[in-house]
């Protein structure tokens, strides 16, 4: 909105405030100024519309005018004189629902003389960004821009019969608009018509056919009150934003349809001479009923400020606003909101703290720290332990990343998800970005291709929310890419899996999905003996064909699983005593026995005294049939916890594991 | 020659030959050819036998001195040759430290994780509780209950992504301000980071996903000047030395009254230069006392409590912070964006 400083110093007794000051004080005090432009002789001060949208009011410079001579304790000037239309009303005005029209009110002029403007009424409404058209239409955006009220002048020739009405369109019907445009509306859009058709959409635009032109001589002066939300949801589906619809969007004062006829009957004498009022006023309203006095004491004005404001000082600022106060018990004020704050901005006592607050000005209020108790906010352990991870991961070389929440159903279908089991975006940022991620897969496999163009190898994580219809889970996923055979990749991720949570068992699978190597996948399962298993994930190498040049190590986990999995307490084991002992044991296996396997019967037929199990090594040799053989070998370290085992207690041990282990049909190398 | 010339012989013969030992061998045949037991200087007290009683004890002093004399050197030449040894060997020992370590190095984290992080100590320390809100919300605890009616001009200034099943994407992190209010009550202080998101074209200074904190305190008459030490303290923080903020009117229907802090420009000090367009200010977050209306939506009676309320964009934070000229780093996974915080 732009505010032409000549025309606030033609309202505010003697403004002698420089423009850029000026500005200064209206962002401090009112609404953001975004700079002052010169115009001619005159300056703009332009302020932020979107500070805008709850003060119906300064959508006019009278607004602005009442702020500014608040501010500076100068006198308002009313730009509108009083004026008594009398004799009867020269047309009908008929209003189907008061609560989409509260009031329409019209003048009816003759003997119109229609031509360019006074350069001083063209200049100010350039100033103000607005298009000088003729004398009569200039007028009525004149009061617009002055005192926020949008009117309307029809050619009183082209409409047909004595009656003006508002009501719904009818499906269908079709309006030329002063823009040339042709539009259809249907009955969620207001308009104004005669009885033969629509001839304005109410609040939003005039129609062609009834447009003031050069041969106008009878003009119907509207200045009408429209709801807010009905202008709003029609000017959106119209598409259509003019400077009438982005004022009745903030809700206007009902009482203002007058006051602009007012101001517009002393300014068409002016730039028409010889108009001629036909009849009185024509005015229909149904005005809410007025809203209470807000009660509001002072002292809990001051505790909400956080400073002591005088009373008399409160009293002058909002007096000084227009609102209208009555000390009625010592320190409780009743303060009645004037007509133009109370369509939407002010109603509770709060409001009002924000009037005496921005006048005093929040500057004055000095920095106070509550007093509070001194309490331990509660832990949010799960939060740590995303930390915990995040740190880790980083710690072995990961760096994070943040991928967008949205992902497509070729994506998602690349990653063996099912699009139709994913929450959909109705109006997606790119038409193909629609889904929401179940699986932080898809980012990060295009976050491995991207650095593939860059990077020889590189480690990256992320953590963030897979989101389903009925929760969110928060992911992380870890990769590693490398121009390397990919298995030592593997690993490391097998190795930040086993840092995240010990004991956690790497479980190779056959059943590998599309975007899997098919030989590099296992689950990752965390296994309780009270609990049974749980599944966190998948350690897994993206299959070669999805990746360029190089390998791709993945680990996928369901963070909150694991965060459950962590142990909850500690509890500490006395340190053994007695001596323990150890022995190595070597197993022949077959090509693709598991190491992990081997060890857990080797481990179940130790028993009781096995303290620990460690894999050492693997070497693999021929077979007199031809087929490739592991050999495996392992230490274990037994002992008793009360006494030093003998040797020949160490002995009979080792002969039960090989025994045994000959038994499920392992060969032992003794 | 008598037993005390012969011995002094055999000193002078045996430091002689120490002198000229290179090994550790040598030197002990020097020591087994003198000291040894059936060494040089043992076969002369063999004819101690003749000596009067004290002539013998007068040699057997002299033996002995020499003996000792010996021992010593010998330990000496030792541990001479070990050393000259133990250098060659450490000399060769040599590496060259330049060479790289081998390892991997630490990666980093998200600038915003960092950020994010660093404000969630803070505010735990100044006793906030932190919460999760969800992603996905319903349009109650995104808009209604925040006093954002559905044909309020706020939802305007903000492009909401809206779902099939109806909810939408949370635009902002203030619908955590209503599940605080329900889950915790008053009184409470607390903090929500988290994702947002607006369904906005994406340029360098523009994204449709981004991050923010929202942050609340809620008890018996909370001030505008509470509001404004929290903010103070927290932008200290943030800015790592003393801030100066403004407060000025600021439309949110959230809170009443609104307002927009301000921080005076570091960049300048607030004599005015491009980073804040010549206005000496920079604005940083809406805040304000939170709306009575907000308290009721989250079943808190007004009248009783109330509270303030404030939005700071992470995002917007980590852009200040490091100097990052494009938004879209953020979300773009690249390593060589990512690496430098």
């Amino acid at each position: 909105m732009k505010f032409s400083y000549n025309w606030l110093r033609d309202l505010v007794e003697g403004l002698d405030t420089p423009p850029r000051e000026l500005a200064q004080l209206i962002t401090l005090k009112t609404a953001e100024s975004e700079g002052v432009e010169t115009h001619g002789n005159d300056h703009v001060i332009e302020i932020d519309n979107k500070s805008l949208t709850h003060r119906p009011d300064l959508w006019g410079h009278h607004g602005m005018a009442r702020e500014v001579a608040a501010i500076l304790g100068k006198k308002l000037i009313d730009p509108v004189k009083h004026v008594e239309f009398s004799g009867a009303a020269p047309i009908r005005v008929s209003i189907e629902d008061y609560g989409l029209s509260p009031r329409y009110s019209a003048l009816v002029f003759e003997n119109v003389t229609v031509k360019p403007s006074p350069p001083w009424l063209a200049q100010r409404l350039e100033a103000v960004g607005l298009n000088p058209i003729n004398n009569i239409v200039d007028v009525t955006n004149f009061v617009l821009a002055e005192i926020a009220q949008p009117m309307h002048a029809f050619d009183a020739d082209k409409l047909n019969g004595e009656e003006i009405i508002v009501r719904s369109a009818r499906a269908g019907e079709v309006i030329k608009a002063l823009n040339d445009e042709s539009y259809t509306l249907d009955p969620s859009n207001l308009v104004i018509a005669d009885p033969a058709g629509p001839v304005a959409i109410a609040g939003i635009i005039g129609g062609a056919d009834s447009a003031i032109s050069d041969s106008t001589t009878r003009i119907v002066l509207e200045s009408a009150n429209f709801n807010a939300s009905s202008v709003r949801k029609t000017s959106a589906k119209l598409r259509l934003r003019t400077d009438a619809s982005m004022r009745f969007e903030k809700a206007q004062d009902p009482v203002n349809t007058i006051r602009g006829l007012e101001r517009a009957f002393e300014l068409m004498q002016e730039v028409s001479p010889g108009i001629r009022l036909v009849g009185g006023l024509a005015d229909n309203a149904r005005l809410p009923a007025p809203q209470p006095p807000i009660v509001l004491p002072l002292d809990w004005l001051n505790r909400k400020l956080g400073r002591a404001i005088p009373a008399e000082e409160v009293r002058r600022i909002l007096e000084s606003l227009e609102f209208r106060v009555e000390e009625i018990e010592p320190r409780i004020l009743s303060v009645f909101v004037p007509s133009w704050r109370a369509t939407k901005d002010v109603s509770i006592k709060e409001d009002l703290v924000e009037e005496v607050g921005r006048m005093v000005g929040y500057a004055s209020i000095p920095p106070v720290a509550p007093l509070t108790p001194a309490t331990v906010p509660p832990a949010s352990p799960e939060r740590e332990f995303h930390h915990i991870v995040r740190k880790m991961a980083a710690a072995q070389g990961f760096t994070e990343v943040q991928n967008y929440s949205f992902v497509s159903e070729e994506m998602a279908r690349a990653f063996s998800l099912d699009p139709a089991a994913h929450v959909q975006v109705v109006s997606p940022i790119a038409s193909d970005q629609n889904l929401l991620r179940t699986s932080l897969l898809p980012g990060i496999w295009k976050n491995i291709n991207d650095n593939a163009r860059h990077l020889e190898q590189f480690r990256l994580f992320e953590i963030g929310r897979a989101i389903y219809p009925d929760r969110e889970v928060l992911r992380f996923a870890a990769a590693l890419y490398s121009k390397d055979d990919g298995a030592a990749g593997l690993f490391e991720l097998k190795r930040l899996a086993e840092c995240l949570l010990p004991g956690v068992s790497i479980r190779p699978t056959d059943s590998s999905a599309s975007y899997e190597h098919p030989r590099r996948v296992a689950d990752v399962v965390f296994v309780d003996s009270k609990q049974g298993d749980t599944k966190l994930g998948r350690l897994f190498e993206f299959h070669p064909r999805m990746v360029e040049g190089g390998r791709a190590a993945v680990l996928d986990l369901d963070l909150s699983r694991l965060f459950e999995c962590q142990p909850s307490s500690k509890r500490y084991r006395p340190l053994r005593r007695f001596p323990e002992s150890a022995f190595d044991l070597s197993v022949l296996a077959g090509s693709r026995a598991l190491i992990a396997d081997v060890q857990a019967a080797m481990a179940k037929l130790a028993g009781e005294p096995l303290l620990s199990i460690a894999f050492l090594r693997e070497f693999t040799l021929p077979t007199p049939s031809g087929e490739k053989a592991r050999s495996l070998s392992y230490r274990l370290t037994v002992g008793a916890p009360d006494r030093t085992l003998s040797a020949d207690e160490v002995g009979a041990i080792r002969s039960r594991i090989i025994e045994g282990m000959r038994a499920a049909g392992y060969e032992l190398k003794v | 020659m008598g037993p005390e010339q012969i011995i002094s012989e055999l000193h002078a013969a045996a430091l002689s030959s120490l002198e000229r030992a290179t090994t550790l061998d040598a030197i002990e045949a020097i020591r087994v050819e003198a000291l040894g037991r059936k060494g040089k200087l043992a076969e002369v007290s063999k004819t101690f036998g003749k000596l009067t009683p004290e002539e013998r004890a007068s040699v057997g002093k002299l033996l002995n001195s020499v003996k000792q004399d010996l021992e010593l050197r010998l330990d000496q030449r030792r541990e001479a040759l070990a050393s000259v040894e133990r250098d060659a060997r450490l000399e060769a020992e040599w590496i060259d430290l330049t060479a790289p370590a081998p390892g991997v190095r630490p990666g980093s984290l998200h600038p915003i994780t960092q950020i994010q992080r660093e404000l969630e100590e803070l505010f735990v320390s100044l006793g906030f509780a932190i919460m999760d809100g969800p992603e996905v919300e319903t349009e109650h605890y995104n808009f209604d209950a925040l006093n954002i009616p559905a044909d309020h001009p706020a939802r305007d200034a903000q492009d909401t992504f809206w779902l099939k099943d109806g909810r939408l994407l949370r635009t902002h992190t203030s619908p955590v301000q209503i599940h605080a209010l329900e889950k915790l009550g008053p009184p409470l202080k607390v903090i929500a980071p988290g994702r947002v998101f607006r369904n906005e074209e994406v340029d360098a200074s523009h994204e449709h996903t981004f991050y923010q904190l929202e942050g609340m305190m809620v008890d018996r008459d909370v001030s505008v000047a509470h509001l404004l030490y929290f903010m103070k303290t927290l932008l200290s923080s943030i800015f790592h030395r003393d801030v100066t903020v403004r407060l000025r009117p600021g439309f949110f229907p959230f809170v009443e009254p609104g307002f927009e802090l301000d921080i005076q420009c570091l960049i300048c000090g607030g004599k005015g230069c491009p980073v804040c367009k010549q206005s000496g200010w920079v604005e940083l977050l809406p805040c304000g006392l939170v709306n009575p209306a907000v308290l009721r939506a989250g079943g808190v009676d007004p009248e009783q409590w109330n509270g303030f309320a404030f939005g700071l964009g992470l995002t917007r934070l980590a852009m200040m912070r490091y100097g990052v000229d494009d938004i879209r780093l953020f979300a773009g996974g690249d390593l060589r964006f990512l690496g430098q915080f």
